[in-house]
């Protein structure tokens, strides 16, 4: 069996060639796990530190001289009332939005904007531009490109309503 | 369909983005191998701290391309957002095939 799902990301004519069995349960085992990760990191930070996440801050006006400019301190200056509760609250909902396959899409970019701070922050170059940042960069990016959400996930089901047919750009942040 | 029958917005931002982060990653990469010690991104330092080799490519450059990848991305998905795809293969499908 064969199945055909659109990437409309990629395209209006490009089709990922998926076969039943096991891509697609691949992809829903790696949606689910990718999930987890970012799910245990906002649970976790949430039984430690509540709603109040002090290193967020502090992380981000330690971004100085990176590829991103100014950004992140200034996010770190002027925006440390979000980024306290929105750290573990985000990485929760985006973990819990990915394992369940709800909005994957919108889940997968709020992972891709957390990954390249992570990413740039860290700036773990030793080894090169490819680190343990970058996959988990990257492995966002690919649930998001190939709408995991579609594969056991609760996305497959809401692309099926008639709000969704109706509004068709809405699977963009789904998928 | 193939690669040369896309939209050809998909088709530049695909290519675009894509470019952006293999320049950054695999071909500036290759030049700080080929550039000799360090092979890494990130600048060499003794036992005292001090900066002993650097990176042919400041990372800062080299992430920026990446980045700049992901910008072009995102520009796509929020146009997309606001021009969907119309038509029949707007629609996801599940075909049986065999």
């Amino acid at each position: 069996m064969a199945t055909q799902t659109q990437t409309p990301l990629l395209g209006e004519h490009t089709r990922l060639n998926l076969r039943g069995g096991w891509q697609q349960y691949w992809l829903a085992s790696l949606r689910l796990l990718v999930g987890w990760w970012f799910l245990h990191a906002g649970l976790s930070k949430l039984l430690a530190d509540g709603l109040n996440y002090t290193y967020g801050p502090i992380y981000l006006q330690g971004m100085t001289d990176t590829a991103l400019g100014g950004i992140p301190v200034w996010m770190g200056n002027n925006l440390a009332w979000l980024i306290k509760p929105g750290v573990p609250l985000f990485e929760t909902l985006i973990g819990l939005a990915i394992m369940v396959g709800l909005l994957t899409r919108l889940a997968a970019f709020g992972g891709v904007f957390f990954m390249t701070l992570f990413w740039v922050g860290n700036a773990g170059f030793g080894h090169g531009l490819v680190n343990g940042d970058l996959m988990g960069l990257l492995l966002f990016l690919t649930v998001g490109i190939l709408g995991a959400g579609r594969y056991f996930g609760l996305d497959a089901l809401v692309e099926k309503t008639g709000f969704v047919e109706n509004h068709p750009r809405l699977r963009y942040l789904l998928g | 369909m193939t690669l040369n029958d896309m939209n050809p917005i998909d088709k530049w931002a695909m290519f675009v983005s894509t470019g952006l982060m293999f320049l950054g990653i695999v071909v500036l990469g290759f030049l700080e191998l080929l550039d000799g010690t360090p092979h890494g991104a990130a600048p060499i330092t003794n036992d005292a701290g001090d900066v002993i080799a650097t990176p042919l490519v400041d990372p800062t450059i080299r992430t920026g391309l990446v980045i700049a990848g992901l910008v072009v991305l995102l520009l796509l998905g929020v146009y997309r957002l606001m021009v969907p795809v119309t038509g029949p293969e707007e629609t996801p499908t599940a075909q049986t095939a065999d």
